[in-house]
């Protein structure tokens, strides 16, 4: 094979100390300009291999050959580094400089390259990632997809023939993350560069020429999306999800419609769900979805009204975070807050705990006021529990069971019920307080950390638990879990307000949902009934659940779709009535 | 929000001293700095105080801005001032007040002091209001390279102060991102005694530094990444260039040590 770019035979790795072997005889190879996807659970060994690509690691044993370089000496390393960038998860930690033209020259300066070289290649690399304008700008005043886009400028420059993508997208919105994949597709194509993505996103996998997917430092399956996607039982298994389009095929097959392998878009579904309707049906005016709502609202334990707010007022720095926003949460539903970052959204719900006050508008937890100067604030933090993003970065403690217990301890209760209180939060998050409760949290796995936090607030016993993002950055099993774990909380009885920017999360837990757009409510109401503004949601950079998408395109094909439906089982049950409706043989 | 803070005191602009090397308004501050303790009488540190003045004016920076860097070292004026006026007892007694007396030389003593101490604040401060703290890294890193002959880390140093100005912002808007989550947990960093108070600190600090280390960890793979291998064989992409304005600067600083000196003699009679 003379035209692979990237050649491993045998290729394994060792943490020092480690028992298992990170990678495991790794043997694959990935042509010249290919993008080839890299899917795998936490701990898959994904990220292992993506340092040996870059010479940041060196094999424990077999060979690897990155743009025909074997890496042995530390010259080697450096010429394939040169040849082999890597744009890393988070955007903060790899942007070395206080200015965007001066990182994006870091690599040629360190490459002794000279003075007006570098600033002829900086010029064209930020013109590439569409970022000249920002070329004097101070990186912490950029969004996360601006970052990354400028970490592929500094990764540009130097010319590589390969780009490693570690996760790039697992901390941005929706909108940094199109952009960034888009960008990275583009280099690919354009500039022929070879891609290496790896990623906890079924969506960006799709679109992949190839995939790999890793499993305890494997490879376990390989091949293109089609033909992965299309082992759906395995790639569950496997820890990790199809796209919906896969998922939903696999539904109507069980359910004994014989569809072809490999549909994966909505658009090829729709078209092969349109051919296979036979006698066309008139269109009917589609029925509206019955109410998912619950038609007896319970007592509001959350009303927010008119709520603005300003940051840094009468600076040049002001701006409006909030503007103008009501909305109330009854008590015992499951409410989603959605909006892209800057949206407003963590500002919001800063104010639902007092942590922030306004000068504009009201804040009610349990009919209490809190923008009240007698308000006891301590009596709504217990109230009101509020787990932040990325919790397991505010773990302190020396063990498990201590951390749990730091909210409690802070309201003053006695020893005996603090521990009961550690047990039941423990046993909530589904850990066995046995086995973490004396260990230090700082021990325990990513997913595990983050359980340990949301038990230190649980352990306060909210009423209302507010989440912001409970499910970034985690792999598709672990973000199941975690949905899992937070439906079992508010089937418990506790009111959940989830913030997210995910509509699939959303779609799937919540009775309610506001849209924030730009710091204000821009729609509210059921899943289903938000989800009919998808172009409008998609021009504020969301995107609506890929089954809504298809019952829609199914409905303007005449097909009878009721209206607002957008869950995966709901919509096989439309298409199916519609299919056996339309035709005498039942497929 | 405190990442939309500009970092120092930074002012950005186009004026003259903004646009010099930053090599030159460090050296200039030093050169500035003799001169003052060169100058021997009021005439000389009027002149100097002008030139000051003048330079200031010409940046198009508020004068507020330039004496706000005063405040905080108010009181050690006052002190030497006071110290100086009460414990030079030559010269000739002015008052005498129970058993401290006040004499011309104590009084001119002080005078000094006070006004040698105010210029050496407000010449550094015109330094770090008309220079990025990214240039003033820079500057210095250049300055001090002829020194790594003697093993001294220069390119180091500024490595580093150049990472450190980079996640201050970072690092200051996670430290608002933990106090309020600990926050949201019922810990209480405002109330309660010196002691309990600095317990407190304890839930921000650690996952502070923990998360500070995880950033140094990152950030340092992906420098390796980029081929960063030290300041050996190093480039820069902005070459820092002497012009005829850092010329002309070096110029008026040598007329003003000239006239400091000549009014220092006539001064002297």
């Amino acid at each position: 094979m003379n035209n692979a770019i990237i050649e491993a035979r045998d290729v394994c790795f060792k943490y020092e100390g480690a028992a298992a072997l990170a990678v495991d005889h790794v043997s694959l190879s990935v042509a010249r300009g290919e993008f080839v996807a890299v899917l795998g659970r936490n701990g898959s060994g994904k990220s292992t291999f993506a340092k040996l690509l870059n010479a940041l690691q060196l094999p424990t044993s077999g060979t690897l050959v990155v743009n025909g370089i074997t890496p042995e000496s530390d010259d080697d390393c450096y010429e394939v580094r040169k040849s082999c960038g890597m744009v890393f998860q988070n955007p903060d930690n790899q942007i070395v400089t206080t200015i965007v033209e001066e990182d994006c020259a870091f690599g040629l300066e360190n490459l002794g390259t000279p003075p007006a070289e570098i600033r002829a290649r900086v010029d064209e690399a930020l013109h590439s990632v569409g970022m000249s304008e920002y070329a004097q700008a101070s990186p912490s005043m950029l969004s996360g997809g601006q970052k990354q886009r400028v970490a592929v400028a500094g990764v540009l420059a130097m010319r590589p023939k390969i780009i490693v993508f570690d996760e790039s997208t697992a901390m941005l919105d929706p909108i940094g993350r199109r952009d960034v994949f888009a960008l990275a597709r583009r280099l690919n194509i354009e500039e022929g560069i070879t891609v290496v993505w790896i990623t906890h996103f079924m969506e960006e996998a799709a679109l992949a020429d190839r995939l790999l997917v890793m499993d305890k430092g494997r490879v376990a399956l390989e091949g293109t999306p089609r033909e992965v996607f299309a082992q759906t039982e395995r790639v569950l298994s496997l820890g990790l999800d199809v796209p919906e389009m896969m998922k939903l095929a696999h539904m109507l097959r069980e359910r004994g419609l014989s569809l072809p392998e490999g549909l994966m878009t909505v658009n090829e579904m729709a078209v092969e769900l349109c051919r296979r309707r036979t006698g066309a049906v008139a269109a009917r005016p589609a029925p509206r979805a019955e109410g998912q709502a619950p038609a007896a609202e319970g007592r509001r334990v959350i009303d927010v009204r008119c709520l603005t707010h300003v940051y840094m007022p009468g600076t040049p720095f002001e701006s409006k975070a909030l503007d103008n926003v009501s909305l109330h949460v009854p008590e015992g539903e499951f409410i989603g807050i959605i909006g892209h970052t800057g949206s407003g959204k963590s500002t919001l719900i800063s104010h639902l705990n007092g942590l922030e006050r306004s000068e504009s508008g009201v804040v009610f937890v349990n009919d209490i006021d809190l923008g009240a100067k007698d308000t006891d604030l301590i009596a709504i933090r217990h109230a009101v529990g509020l787990v932040f993003q990325y919790p397991e970065y505010q773990l302190f403690e020396e063990t498990v069971a201590k951390d749990v217990a730091f909210g409690p301890s802070n309201l003053g209760l006695d020893a005996d019920e603090i521990d009961r209180r550690v047990r039941k939060a423990l046993a909530q998050v589904g850990l066995d307080y046995e086995e973490v409760a004396e260990k230090s949290p700082f021990e325990l796995s990513g997913g595990q950390k983050r359980r340990v936090a949301i038990a230190g607030v649980l352990a306060m016993q909210p009423g209302i638990l507010i989440l912001d993002e409970p499910a970034a950055g985690l792999d598709p099993a672990g973000r199941r879990d975690m949905l899992d774990l937070i439906r079992g909380i508010h089937d418990s009885g506790v009111t959940v307000v989830m913030v997210s920017h995910s509509m699939d999360d959303v779609g799937r837990c919540c009775d309610r949902l506001f849209v924030l757009s730009r710091g204000r409510i821009a729609y509210t109401g059921t899943p289903g009934e938000v989800f009919l503004h998808d172009q409008r949601l998609h021009d504020i950079g969301l995107d609506v659940p890929e089954c809504a998408k298809l019952a829609r395109r199914l409905r303007e094909a005449g097909f009878d779709m009721p209206e607002g439906i957008y869950r995966t089982e709901d919509v096989a049950e439309a298409i199916l009535a519609n299919l056996n409706a339309g035709s005498d043989d039942k497929c | 929000m405190l990442k939309n803070m500009t970092l120092g005191q930074y002012f950005p602009g186009e004026s003259f001293i903004h646009k010099l090397d930053p090599r030159t308004k460090l050296l200039a501050t030093v050169a500035l700095i003799a001169i003052v303790f060169v100058a021997q009488g009021f005439a000389g540190f009027i002149a100097i105080a002008a030139f000051v003045l003048l330079a200031a004016a010409s940046t198009g920076i508020h004068l507020k801005f330039l004496f706000r860097g005063l405040k905080p070292i108010m009181f050690i004026v006052i002190f030497t001032f006071v110290l100086n006026l009460f414990f030079q007892t030559g010269g000739n007694e002015l008052v005498r007040l129970w058993v401290l007396r006040i004499t011309d030389d104590g009084l001119r003593m002080a005078g000094f002091m006070a006004v040698r101490l105010i210029l050496l604040v407000v010449c550094s401060q015109l330094l770090t209001l008309t220079t990025s703290p990214i240039s003033l890294t820079d500057g210095l890193e250049s300055l001090f390279r002829p020194l790594e002959v003697l093993h001294f880390p220069a390119h180091e140093i500024a490595m580093m102060m150049s990472i450190a100005l980079r996640f201050i912002p970072t690092l200051m808007d996670e430290a608002d991102k933990i106090m309020k989550a600990q926050k949201a947990r019922g810990a209480n960093f405002e109330t309660g005694s010196i002691l309990a108070r600095a317990k407190a600190m304890v839930p921000l600090l650690v996952p502070l530094f923990v998360g500070a280390f995880r950033r140094a960890e990152e950030l340092a793979l992906a420098m390796d990444a980029r081929c960063y291998r030290g300041g050996a064989g190093r480039t820069r992409m902005k070459q820092l260039k002497y012009g005829v304005n850092d010329l002309l600067a070096g110029l008026a600083l040598l007329a003003l040590l000239a006239m400091v000196i000549v009014l220092n003699i006539v001064h002297a009679f």
